[in-house]
């Protein structure tokens, strides 16, 4: 059996999990676990399969493409100037005659950045803010939950753009923060439903029971059972957020030049969408694949970390 | 029910306090005063009158209190950008367009959305079905400035159908805009009906009423249609906040005066009142929204009648 050393199982989990049964009786054990099977899980599904591959592929590209480019990204070249893909230009020309694909990695670090910072900061507040609710109960639950109920469905964008105005300057960091505070609701609403359904669990009364502090109880029982969903939270928060910052971009309230994002770029061939199509296209392409790979690989891990949501 | 609309509409109250007062908190954090701009050089007493005009001398929660007793009497406050308008004025030009792009767009992502869903569902993993997801799946994932250049790109210009590339005038100069905006949410519709489709499809009433000889029609339109719709309300609420995101994109893109395109001149004019007044507008907005979504769905489904209060 092909061991994925990533797949490979964290001690916390591989002790919850040795207690499952594996295999029928009789018949010779067959070595397994969690993560194992939630591999076996995704793997049949193709979709989720090809989203995966392609969502790699693009971060591979986003990552070393810039290294091997013969073109430096920022280069200004009139001669050059709004060029349709060729040859040489495999993805066209923008505005200035730099090249677009090596524009779309460069700018791709940035929007990916990010997506990917911001989307940690909203899985460490809803983990903190959904455990805190799921762990204590009650009352406080009651009112934190009622909190989020609030929240949820207000309008983020202008929230957003406030807190962008309050930094003046929008920088990486800034839209991070901007984008992460006006979108961890869901999150946190996630974790805290795992939280009390595993509170719920005869292990956790057990070391209840033994005197493990409640520290120990949150940190090394429940948390590290929220992991599964948690992973499937990056995938889906991180569609959210790369549209949030590429729509704040593309606006014109983004992250300030000379730092390019796929929205800055798509703003940027707003302008020339009649005569060169392609310098607006190939941004909102590349936003367009990540998002749809991002949706699949959700589902995909919906189906293969948390088969329980599939019954109801 | 009596008590729970009671209930529910009088826990609305806080929640708008609530939603003030963080925005009042959020707005206050932007650096300086809106008077004291390193642009302008303003002298010591008109800028102490000024203040004292605008109430900004008061401490901030009696600033708070006043602002919230203006909301409540309809009063948005003035623009500090432009003189002689105030922020109702501007809301009066402005939110109809907003308001008619939204309700078109919310109108065409609701029955198309629900259509093509229907259809996926009861022919499900029919050429059809799979046809109908993947446009569904790359419409929700297509950001909506790319949909809305392609339309004007090509039904526009390149075809030259008729269509404006701007403005909301004649009807023609709507049918773009409307479903570029609708098109994200019509998505997203479609594939949660398909989806609580076959949940109740696999029901046990269906079986029955297929069993008894019910007319495989009449048990779409009587049983699983129904059934399947209720969910779809829930998603009413979050489809709100697509189109307010989305018509900031859309308004910029058919130059519509709108309260979106608006908002991010105001942002750019550094005009805060006015962003504080719209904000605050657009959050009330989706809360009475919300409110509604779950008093229809508490009428809908008695079961989360206590739960939701």
């Amino acid at each position: 059996m092909v061991v994925n050393p990533r797949e490979a199982p964290t001690p916390a989990i591989a002790g919850d999990v040795a207690l499952l049964p594996s295999g029928a009786a009789g018949a010779p054990l067959r070595q397994s676990n969690l993560w194992r099977d939630a591999l076996r899980r995704y793997s049949r599904n193709r979709a989720a399969v090809l989203a995966g591959s392609v969502f790699v592929l693009l971060l591979l590209f986003v990552l070393i493409f810039p290294f091997v480019s013969p073109y430096d990204s920022d280069k200004i070249d009139f001669a050059l100037k709004a060029q349709g893909p060729s040859l040489s230009h495999p993805f066209g020309t923008d505005n200035f005659g730099r090249d677009l694909m090596t524009r779309t990695a460069v700018g791709g670090r940035v929007s990916m950045g990010i997506g990917f910072g911001a989307t940690l900061a909203i899985l460490l507040i809803g983990v903190a803010y959904g455990s805190i609710s799921g762990f204590v109960g009650g009352r406080l639950d009651n009112g934190m939950m009622r909190l989020l109920d609030t929240l949820y469905g207000l309008p983020y964008l202008p929230f957003a753009i406030i807190v962008t105005a309050i930094f003046g300057n929008v920088t990486f960091w800034t839209m991070v923060v901007a984008l992460s505070i006006v979108s961890w609701f869901t999150t946190a609403r996630i974790v805290r439903g795992q939280i009390i359904t595993l509170k719920e669990n005869d292990y956790v009364r057990a070391a209840r029971a033994v005197g493990a502090r409640w520290y120990r109880v949150l940190g090394r029982h429940l948390l590290p059972n929220t992991l599964g969903v948690l992973i499937i939270a990056i995938f889906l928060e991180l569609p959210g957020v790369i549209l949030g910052e590429a729509i704040l971009s593309f606006i014109g309230l983004g992250i300030s030049p000379p730092d390019a994002s796929w929205g800055q770029m798509a703003n940027d061939g707003r302008t020339a969408y009649r005569i060169a199509p392609h310098i607006i296209a190939v941004p909102s392409i590349a936003i367009a694949t990540l998002i749809l790979c991002a949706n699949f690989v959700a589902d995909g891990l919906r189906d293969a970390l948390d088969p329980r949501t599939k019954e109801t | 029910m009596g008590t729970f609309i009671i209930r529910r509409i009088v826990w609305t109250i806080p929640v708008i306090l609530l939603v003030i007062f963080m925005t009042f908190v959020l707005m206050r954090q932007i650096a300086g005063n809106p008077f004291r701009t390193s642009e302008r050089n303003v002298p010591e007493e008109i800028q102490r009158n000024l203040e004292r005009k605008f109430g900004l001398d008061k401490p901030w929660y009696i600033q708070y209190v006043t602002y919230v007793k203006n909301v409540a009497t309809f009063d948005l406050g003035p623009s500090l950008v432009l003189r002689n308008r105030d922020v109702n004025d501007i809301v009066r030009e402005h939110f109809p367009r907003s308001l008619e792009l939204g309700g078109l767009a919310f109108l065409f992502a609701f029955v198309v959305g629900i259509l093509v869903g229907a259809l996926s569902g009861l022919r499900a993993n029919s050429a059809l079905d799979y046809g109908a997801m993947f446009l569904s799946n790359v419409g929700y994932a297509l950001p909506s400035f790319l949909v809305a250049t392609l339309f004007i790109y090509f039904f526009a210009l390149e075809w030259d159908l008729g269509f404006p590339t701007s403005g909301w005038t004649t009807w023609q100069s709507k049918v773009l805009p409307v479903i570029a905006l609708g098109l994200a949410p019509m998505a997203a519709f479609a594939r949660l009906v398909r989806g609580t489709m076959l949940e109740t499809l696999q029901q046990d009433y269906i079986r029955t009423a297929k069993a008894k000889g019910l007319r495989w029609r009449r048990v779409v339109g009587l049983h699983v249609l129904r059934n399947s719709l209720i969910p779809v309300i829930t998603a009413a609420g979050p489809t709100l906040g697509f189109l307010i995101t989305g018509s900031f994109v859309i308004e910029q893109i058919f130059a519509i005066p709108g309260i979106g395109r608006y908002y991010v001149t105001a942002v750019t004019a550094r005009d805060y009142s006015v962003v504080m007044g719209l904000t605050v507008l657009l959050a009330i907005i989706v809360i009475l929204a919300n409110l509604f979504v779950d008093i229809m769905y508490g009428i809908l489904d008695p079961r989360t009648r206590d739960a939701r209060a």
